[in-house]
Parts: structure tokens; C-alpha cells; sequence
């Protein structure tokens, strides 16, 4: 379960205070998949960066699996990340200097489990990519290359998974292989799924769609989406 | 976890091992250096214990100044009822002449230092001489010698030969006596392993020396007596009963475990200040390491963002990124023992063409590697190590402010913080301080400075070095911000290219500051031992007074003084010949206070190991021999500061002194109070009547202690002449002395003060071998400074570029950036140089000091060379890059 309450966050640009989230409210249950959308600038990023732990908002309280992350000192929050959360952006954002395998042993090793690089080459091998394992990032399409980062997001089998634009930076035959291996790894993980997107088709995958503008919520509904 | 680390840390190395040349070289020029410096100090160390018994030539050495008494000699005979071998040695100097008629080109005489021994010398040690026969078959009588007279064996060192004009097989006359030169000697195991000599060695039989008749009543001869005991027999006892017995004779008895004690002081003062200048080397490296760390990390955020966000904390990526500069630390500092190494293996090479005398090959100095070495060598891993993380720490911090949502926002935009409160209290003030950084920092100075202790292995030089070292960056750093501001405020030029060296200069990050202190320290260190050079050389040369005399002659008796009088009287175009008369003494007691001179028990032993520096100075007054002289009048260039001198017609009613002020203090000595002297075995009682300060640099016959007339007519006089000649009488005048009076030596302060400046300059051009490493490691910090603002300067040149600047105006704005801060390391260097070496020549050398413009100069030219050089070399790759390939890019 995520809860968000009374969530607001503003940034100093030139000397003054921006606000980017207005009081937001939202509680997400376990394993459901949800998509925020909304104009560019609404804050849809800031809100799904704020529930994954990656920022610290000006005011209010998130809550994920019973834990209040505004409360968590930088070390805890970096534990709690490791143990619970994956994370996808946009520009898919892997260590240049690792390999596909070792990109995705890196959350692996950082739990310190055994075997992260059988595992590792057992979720490339999931996603399509048992022949690029020692790839290096440069020498990766773009859609591989976000198939390594959904690879590393689910490395840990994490209870939650946010995702930033996944398919923003593809074409839409591969932005759709990336769709389903989300949803199929959402199905065999039982994930609780949250991303941002501007694409109103795959949000239309998701159970349910929050959306912002200014910085507040404009609509909550559900869909008769099932997966 | 702790694979993660090395797993990691090795994954972000592999990648980028082009990134880190300037760390690694920076480390490698730093440890190189010192594991020379201290590898050389190993093995002169290993020499000088290995070879002790040799040094001293016996177990034991009983030294005089004066012959032994009758019954000394009877005690030291006896020794041999007791299984202890003995061999007289006499040392002296003296004059060797070609034998009349036989003149073959070559001076015709030289001063030579004369050492007179028996069958079995010496004991320990190896004798090198060719032919490689005995010795003593060598020095025997030589029945087919010289023309018409038989004559004895000499063995020579070579310089006489090449002096001389002389080979192996030919005559030479000493004293009284001819020699057969028989051979020549390479190495002698006890001849004090120093640079300074005054004449090239002649090793002849005692029988020998008596044929000279050289030695008379208060000659200045050093005469040794060397036992050998057995090799169960315990050492001490023995020592103590010889100091015991020979107390009476103004004797010094060592052990071979204290010999050449002044070499080994010598040895280890040089390499410890030799291993400080190599320290600064690495600490400069360090610097570099700082920014290279830096620059790595400014690549990086976007990966430490990352690994913040699948779960890595700060203190996890931190760690990891030290143990890569711990790996990248050992990669260095391997390959700088490697340089440590091949270095060392040079210096004998380079030593011998320095040093005129074999000293190395005199003290059995090796460089080749052994077990020994594994101390130097792992001190140097370890320093090399420790600096790197020292200095990688302070910059890996800068890991802690890196967010993982910088993914999400690239923008200007920063998370709001609170508003500032300019009412703020102190208390709020100090909380806010950041703990780790300054936690952080004095973890670092404490670690400097035990490094600094280490490697000084005392803790005092080592605190004042480290010290002196953040005082020099402080000063460096202020004094490189204020002319980089002043720039910035005041040069607003015309040209596109120096507007833009300047601009490249004073905006933020630029480095400039750390560039400048890297390039000044070396500039620094290098200029400070050239200046102090120059002082030291001044003082012993230019400063000479023009009536400063050519020849000391010595040794000259009573009944010669008139002779030798007239002689240098009809030489010398008039300058009046100053004849002092002069014995030799040492003190008994002060006040009626015996003096006890050395150690005759273990626990005396023992308080004169821990004596200070002023109870050392102390004991070196007490024991030292004092020539004492009689005279009328007060010599020039002294000046009485207590008490009177004699009046002309004044009678003593009994001996009065006066004694030179710093003796007198360090004897505690008063108007009044009295010493006692042992006169070549006549004791003298004296009264203190005048204290006088005595200009020690005026190159005449200085005395610290003058007695009243008539004091020591009984004495066994010999007298010291000196004497004023043009250079081209300097020849004439020495042969017309030798031939007429063959006892008498002549020393020329000319070649003496030749031989002490070659010896300075030897040294200075050691130091300033090492002294070059720091300004190495400068020109590296600056390329790795350089290598950190690569990308910026890329993208500006391609602007420029694209803007339709040419390649010209670019290097031209390069070339005036790197000349401006070679122009501003440069002009600090020199000015701290100056400052330093003041302090050096005023507190360390009580010298004056002066401004050496042509130094400065240099040193700040040569500055501007190199960062012109280094610059250029590290920037010109930049300027084939092609605009649009560039920029596409961006």
C-alpha cells in the first residue's frame, strides 16, 4: 500500500519559490497498476520521484508498506530503495562502464545475495536478451537498452515498481514489447506498478488513472482494465 | 557488501585507465622519488655497519695527538700477553717534492696526506692497490730503487701521479726522506670516507716516517694505535679499562660501533632531509591525485545517481570509489618503487662522477637488492598508499550531495532550502557546520603529519615540515587568489585571445589556484636550495677579504722561524710575513673542576647518547684540542667585549688567558675564573683576564684562547706563517719552502676553498636532483588540472571556432593562459624561495642574506617554460577536433 498525504513540493528557481505539487492526496493498493498522467510541467515525475523515495517533498507524508520515507535519513532511504522499490526513466539511464548483466547484477550485489550473476543473465534471458549480456550500454538499441533497465528494476524482486515515461524515448513497435514485459512482469511478480506517461494507450493498460494539473489532482478513475 | 566494493571499484577502473595517467604518474613520481632517497639511505646505512670494523680498521682505536707516553706505550705492549693484537698508524700531512734533478713535468710539489703503519695493517677492511701485492712487501725498502741510495716503498693514491707528473717506479723525496712509488692504492677501508681532503694520500712503513723526520716535538700528527681482541672476547670491558688506564694521555678510545660517527651523522642528516624534499614530491603528487578525483567524480554524478536510486547509500559509494583510489593508489606506487628502484640504481653511477674521491667505493657501498630492502621498499608502498587516500578522501565526500532525483531534473532547478536567517545564533551557526567534512579534514592533517613524522623519523622535524609545508600552501594559495582577482578586476585587454586566457583563468572551477600552488611549491623548493648555494658559496669565496692570505705554512720550528722569515719576506714583494707561534692543548679542568672526557662506564655511555643539542655543543667544547698562542698585541678583526687586554709592559705573576666569548660560554667561564690546560703533557694553569669576539671568516690564524707573553716558553713551539702572494708566485714560493724546509707544510686556501665549493656544489646538485621531482609532480598536477577542464575547453574551442575563430588564435589564447600562471606559480615561488632561504641562512647558517636577481629570474623563466610546455602538451589534441562533431554531440 502507498499512501500520500497532503504531498507538496516546491523548488527555488531565481531566487523564488516554484510550487510543482499543491497539496496532493492519493493512496495506491498493494498490486495495483496505476498511471498518472497529465500536461507537461502538472508534476507527475516530482510525485512519482517523491513516492520512490529519490527526493524529499517541502511538506506532507508518504507512506509505502507501513514506512514513512520523509522521515528516513539518507542511508535508510537508500536501504529501503535497494529492498523495495524499482525504478524505470525515461532515458533509461545505465552505467555506461558495466555491461547489460552487470547493470542488472548491480542491485543484486548491493543486497548482498549470492549467484547475481546467474541471476542477472536469467532476467536478461526474460527479457529477450541472453544474447547481449556482455554488452555495453553504447552498443544497445534503445529498446534494449530499456529492457536491461526494466531487467534491473525487477532484479530484486521489489514489492513496488515506478516507472517515468518508459516508452517515451522509443518507437511504438518497441515501446510495446517494453508494455508487455511490464504488465507480464507485474503478473508474475505481483507487483504494485506506478508510472508516468503521456501515452494514453498504455495507460489504458493500467487498472486505474490519476491525473494532474498544476500540481493538483484533477481525476481519479479506475478503468476496466484486467490483467 | 564488501565485494560490491571491489567488484565495483574495479568495473569503474577498467573503463578509464586513460582518465587516471596524471594519478597514477603523479603517485609514481612521489613514491620513486622517496623510495630513492631511501634505498640510497639503506644501503650507506648497510655500508657503513656492515664495514664498522673497517672503518675503524680494528675493534678497537686508541687516537692521540701527541706521541704516547713511555708508559702508555708499555701498558698498550702488553696487551698482547692478553691475545690482543696492536698496529701503530700515524697520520699527518706533509709536503712530497720530486727528488732533485728528476723533473718530468707536473707540479713540482704537493701537500699529501701522509699515513705511516706496520706489518699487520690493517685488520679489517680490504686494501685495493695495484699490483696486487702486500702492503707491506710494497712500503719495504727498495734495494734497486732510487738513483744511488736505497729508499723506501710508497703506495699512492693516483691524483698524485696525474698531479705530479710521476709514475709508478719513480721517486719522490718527503721530509728527509726518498720514496720508490710501488704502487698505487684504490681503496682504503679506514680512511675517513669524506670528500674533503687536502692532498692525495701516500701510504708509507713508520720505519719510513722516521726517515722524514717529520715528526718533531708539537708536529700535528694524528697517531692511532688499532687493536684487534678475539672474537669471543667482550668489547666494553676492554674500552672502559683502555679510558681508564690512557686518561692521563688525553687519548679518545672507541669501538668499531662508533665509528665515523661524524660520517654516519652526515649520511643520515642528508638523506633525511633528501627523503623531506621527496615527502613534499609525493604531497605535491598528491594534489594531483585531488584533482583527478575530483574531475573522475564531476563524470560520474549521473552513475553515483544511479546507483543511489537501485539502493546504494553514500557511505557504500564512497567506500567503493576509495578502494578504486586505493587500487589506483598501489598501481602508482608500484610503479614508483620500480622508478625508486632503477633511481637508486643510478646514483653510484652518478655519485662517482660527482665525487672526485671513491667515497662509495671506500665504505663498500652496493645498490644491488636484498632482503634489507623490503623495509624501504614497503615504507615507500605505505606512504604511497596513505597519501592517496589522504588526498582522494576530501574530494570523494562530494559523492554525499549527489541526489539520485538529479535523473529526473537536469534544470538549474535545486530543492527549495530554508529561507536564510541573518539572526541566526552562533549555536545554530556551529550545528550547521557539517560534521563529516570536518571530521574529515582532521583526519587528514593528523594523517599528514604522522606521515610527515614517519618519514623525518623524528617528530619535531616532522611537525615543522608538515608545518612549513601548509604554511607554504596557505601562502601560496592566498597570494595566487589576491593576483588572480586583481587580474580579474584590473586587465580587461583588447585582444580576443588574452581576454579569453584570462577568462579561462578566473572563472569558478578553473583550478588555477591549485595549479599555481602546485607549480610554486617545486618552484619553491628548487629556487630555495640554489639561493642558499649561492650564500654558502659567497661566504667561503666572494667574501674573502682582499688581504686574505695564499698560504698557510704549518709545522714550522723553532729554530726555522728566522729562515723562513727571510725566505717568505724575499717572496712576497713586501707584504710582511706573520709568523704566530703555536702549541696544542686540551683542557683538564675548568674552575679546578676536572673534566671527565669520555664515557669509562656503560651508564656514562648511555647519558652521552641523550645529551641535547646544548650538551652536546658543551662536550664538544670540553673536549675538542685547542692551539693556544701567545701574543703583545690584540690580533685584527677581535674585539675585546669584557675585561682588558695586557698592557705593553705588563707583568704576569702568573698565566693569564684570553678566551673567545662563545667558549667562554659554553665553558661557563668568567673574568677571573681559571682553566687548566695538559700543554703537550706540562699542565698550565691560567686566569681568565679578557673575553674577545673573534670574526671567524677573515681566512686569518683565529685562536680561542691567547695567553699572556711568556706564558708558554717552556712549551714545544712550532709556528703557522702566513703570507700574501700574486698568483703567479703561488708556485715559486711553495718549491723555495719545500726545498729549503722539507718538514713544512703549505696549505694554499686557494685550492682549500676550491675543494669546499666543489663539495657544496655536489651536494647542492643532489639535493637539487630531488629538489627537480617536486617540480615534476607540479607539471603533472597541472596537466591532470588541465586534463579536469578538458571538456569545457573543447566545447569553447569549437564555439570559437564554429564563430570563425582560427586554430592560431585559439593556441595563442592557450599559450597566454599557461603564460600567466607560470608568470603567477612562478613569482610566488620565488618570493617564498626568497623568504625561505632567508630563514635558512639567518637561523640554520647564521649567514646574510641577499637579493640574487639572476636566480629569481631564472627560476621564474623556467616556470613560465614549463607550464607553457605542460600546457600545450596537454591541451594541443583539443584543437584538431572538428566543429561539428563536436557540437552534435552537446
Amino acid at each position: 500500500m502507498i499512501c500520500v498525504t497532503q504531498l507538496s513540493m516546491s523548488l527555488a528557481a531565481g531566487g523564488r519559490a516554484v510550487p510543482i505539487l499543491d497539496n496532493v492526496s492519493l493512496e495506491i493498493p498493494d498490486k495495483q497498476m496505476v498511471a498518472i498522467v497529465g500536461p507537461s510541467g502538472s508534476g507527475k515525475s516530482t510525485l512519482l520521484g517523491l513516492m520512490a523515495g529519490l527526493d524529499r517533498p517541502t511538506a506532507g507524508s508518504i507512506v509505502l508498506d507501513g514506512q514513512e520515507l520523509t522521515t528516513m535519513s539518507e542511508s535508510a532511504l537508500a536501504r529501503f530503495r535497494r529492498a523495495k522499490i524499482g525504478y524505470i526513466f525515461q532515458s533509461f539511464h545505465l552505467i555506461p562502464t558495466l555491461t547489460a548483466r552487470e547493470n542488472v547484477a548491480v542491485p543484486i550485489e548491493l543486497s548482498g545475495e549470492r549467484g547475481s550473476d546467474a541471476r542477472a543473465a536469467e532476467l536478461l534471458d526474460a527479457v529477450g536478451l541472453a544474447d547481449r549480456l556482455d554488452h555495453y550500454p553504447v552498443q544497445l538499441s534503445g529498446g534494449e537498452q530499456q529492457r536491461v533497465a526494466v531487467a534491473r528494476a525487477f532484479a530484486c524482486r521489489p514489492p513496488f515498481l515506478f516507472a517515468d515515461e518508459p516508452t517515451g524515448n522509443l518507437d511504438s513497435t518497441t515501446g510495446a514489447q517494453v508494455i508487455n514485459l511490464l504488465l507480464t512482469m507485474h503478473r508474475d511478480y505481483g507487483t504494485t506498478l506506478v508510472l508516468v506517461t503521456h501515452d494514453r494507450g498504455l495507460a489504458g493498460h493500467m487498472q486505474r488513472i490519476v491525473s494532474l494539473r498544476d500540481g493538483r489532482i484533477e481525476s481519479d478513475q479506475l478503468t476496466d482494465s484486467r490483467t | 557488501m564488501n565485494t560490491f566494493l571491489i567488484t565495483m571499484a574495479w568495473r569503474e577502473t577498467r573503463a578509464a585507465w586513460r582518465h587516471f595517467f596524471y594519478f597514477l604518474t603523479c603517485i609514481a613520481v612521489g613514491v620513486g622519488a622517496l623510495v630513492g632517497v631511501s634505498l640510497f639511505s639503506a644501503h650507506l646505512g648497510q655500508a657503513v655497519t656492515k664495514e664498522a670494523r673497517g672503518l675503524l680498521g680494528g675493534d678497537l682505536e686508541i687516537r692521540l695527538s701527541r706521541r704516547i707516553s713511555r708508559d702508555g706505550h708499555a701498558y698498550l705492549t702488553s696487551l698482547s700477553d692478553r691475545d690482543i693484537a696492536m698496529t701503530h698508524v700515524s697520520e699527518l700531512i706533509g709536503m712530497a717534492a720530486h727528488v732533485h734533478g728528476i723533473q718530468s713535468g707536473g707540479q713540482p710539489s704537493q701537500i699529501v696526506e701522509i699515513k705511516a703503519v706496520e706489518e699487520l695493517y690493517p685488520f679489517y677492511g680490504t686494501l685495493r692497490l695495484e699490483p696486487d701485492r702486500p702492503l707491506w712487501e710494497l712500503l719495504q725498502v727498495q734495494p734497486a730503487g732510487c738513483p744511488g741510495q736505497p729508499c723506501w716503498g710508497a703506495v699512492v693514491q693516483e691524483s698524485l701521479l696525474i698531479r705530479m707528473g710521476l709514475a709508478v717506479g719513480q721517486p719522490l723525496t718527503i721530509g728527509q726522506a726518498t720514496f720508490l712509488i710501488t704502487g698505487v692504492v684504490r681503496t682504503e677501508p679506514d680512511r675517513m670516507a669524506n670528500a674533503f681532503s687536502l692532498g692525495p694520500r701516500v701510504l708509507i712503513a713508520q720505519d719510513g716516517l722516521r726517515a722524514t723526520d717529520l715528526v718533531k716535538l708539537g708536529s700535528r700528527v694524528r697517531e692511532r694505535y688499532l687493536l684487534k681482541t678475539t672474537l669471543t672476547a667482550k668489547i666494553e670491558p676492554l674500552l672502559y679499562e683502555l679510558r681508564g688506564r690512557l686518561a692521563a694521555e688525553s687519548a679518545r678510545v672507541s669501538t668499531y660501533r662508533d665509528a665515523q660517527p661524524q660520517l654516519k651523522q652526515f649520511l643520515e642528516q642528508l638523506t633525511r632531509y633528501l627523503g623531506l624534499i621527496g615527502l613534499t614530491a609525493l604531497f605535491v603528487g598528491g594534489m594531483g591525485v585531488a584533482t583527478s578525483v575530483r574531475a573522475f567524480l564531476r563524470e560520474k554524478l549521473a552513475t553515483i545517481a544511479i546507483l543511489k536510486t537501485v539502493g546504494a547509500d553514500s557511505p557504500t559509494i564512497i567506500k567503493t570509489y576509495a578502494a578504486q583510489a586505493l587500487l589506483l593508489g598501489l598501481t602508482g606506487s608500484v610503479a614508483g618503487l620500480a622508478l625508486g628502484i632503477g633511481l637508486e640504481q643510478a646514483v653510484p653511477w652518478m655519485l662517482s662522477s660527482w665525487f672526485a674521491s671513491d667515497m662509495l667505493d671506500q665504505i663498500g657501498f652496493t645498490s644491488g637488492l636484498s632482503l634489507h630492502l623490503l623495509m624501504p621498499l614497503g615504507k615507500g608502498l605505505a606512504l604511497g598508499l596513505l597519501t592517496t587516500m589522504l588526498f582522494a578522501l576530501w574530494p570523494l565526500l562530494a559523492i554525499r550531495s549527489v541526489k539520485p532525483v538529479a535523473l529526473l531534473r537536469r534544470d538549474a532547478l535545486t530543492a527549495e532550502t530554508p529561507p536564510h536567517s541573518t539572526d541566526r545564533t552562533w549555536r545554530q551557526n556551529i550545528a550547521r557546520i557539517d560534521r563529516t567534512r570536518l571530521l574529515t579534514a582532521g583526519v587528514i592533517a593528523i594523517g599528514l603529519a604522522l606521515l610527515s613524522m614517519w618519514q623525518a623519523e623524528a617528530w619535531k622535524i616532522g611537525l615543522l615540515f608538515i608545518g612549513a609545508f601548509s604554511l607554504a600552501i596557505a601562502l601560496l594559495g592566498g597570494t595566487a587568489w589576491v593576483l588572480i582577482t586583481t587580474l580579474a578586476a584590473m586587465a580587461h585587454p583588447k585582444q580576443l585571445a588574452i581576454r579569453q586566457a584570462i577568462g579561462n583563468i578566473i572563472r569558478p572551477g578553473s583550478q588555477a589556484i591549485s595549479m599555481t600552488i602546485a607549480i610554486g611549491i617545486g618552484v619553491m623548493v628548487i629556487v630555495t636550495v640554489a639561493l642558499v648555494e649561492r650564500a654558502l658559496l659567497r661566504q667561503v669565496g666572494e667574501s674573502r677579504p682582499a688581504d686574505a692570505p695564499t698560504f698557510f705554512f704549518i709545522d714550522i720550528q723553532p729554530d726555522q722561524a728566522d729562515g723562513m722569515t727571510r725566505l717568505l719576506q724575499d717572496r712576497s714583494e713586501n707584504h710582511m710575513p706573520t709568523l704566530t707561534p703555536l702549541v696544542r692543548s686540551r683542557l683538564m679542568a675548568v674552575n679546578g673542576q676536572p673534566i671527565k672526557k669520555e664515557a669509562t662506564s656503560e651508564e656514562e655511555e648511555r647519558a652521552a647518547q641523550t645529551a641535547d643539542k646544548d650538551q652536546r655543543r658543551q662536550i664538544w667544547y670540553l673536549t675538542r684540542e685547542y692551539a693556544l698562542t701567545f701574543l703583545d698585541q690584540l690580533p685584527k678583526d677581535n674585539m675585546i667585549v669584557k675585561g682588558e687586554w695586557w698592557t705593553p709592559d705588563q707583568t704576569f705573576s702568573k698565566p693569564m688567558v684570553s678566551i673567545e666569548e662563545e667558549a667562554a660560554k659554553a665553558l661557563g667561564l668568567d673574568i677571573g675564573q681559571t682553566l687548566e690546560l695538559d700543554i703537550q703533557g706540562t699542565p698550565l694553569v691560567a686566569e681568565v683576564s679578557s673575553i674577545r669576539k673573534v670574526e671567524w671568516g677573515n681566512f686569518s690564524t683565529n685562536f680561542y684562547m691567547i695567553l699572556s707573553p711568556g706564558a708558554l716558553d717552556e712549551a714545544p713551539l712550532t709556528y703557522v706563517a702566513t703570507v700574501r702572494v700574486p698568483p703567479a708566485n703561488e708556485v715559486s714560493l711553495q718549491q723555495a719552502v719545500v726545498a729549503e724546509f722539507p718538514n713544512v707544510t703549505a696549505i694554499n686556501i686557494g685550492d682549500v676553498l676550491d675543494s669546499f665549493a666543489r663539495i657544496l656544489d655536489r651536494l647542492s646538485l643532489a639535493i637539487r636532483a630531488v629538489a627537480l621531482f617536486c617540480v615534476l609532480t607540479g607539471g603533472l598536477v597541472m596537466g591532470a588540472a588541465l586534463a579536469a577542464t578538458r571538456y569545457r575547453r573543447l566545447y569553447e574551442s569549437v564555439v570559437l571556432k564554429a564563430l570563425g575563430a582560427t586554430r592560431g588564435l585559439i593556441i595563442g589564447s592557450f599559450a597566454a593562459e599557461y603564460l600567466v600562471l607560470g608568470i603567477v606559480g612562478g613569482l610566488i615561488g620565488v618570493g617564498l624561495a626568497s623568504a625561505l632561504s632567508w630563514a635558512l641562512l639567518r637561523f640554520i647558517f647564521e649567514l646574510p642574506w641577499m637579493l640574487h636577481l639572476q636566480v629569481l629570474f631564472i627560476g621564474l623563466g623556467l616556470t613560465m617554460c614549463l607550464t607553457l610546455i605542460v600546457g600545450l602538451l596537454s591541451t594541443y589534441r583539443l584543437l584538431g577536433q572538428r566543429p561539428l562533431a563536436v557540437l552534435r554531440h552537446e
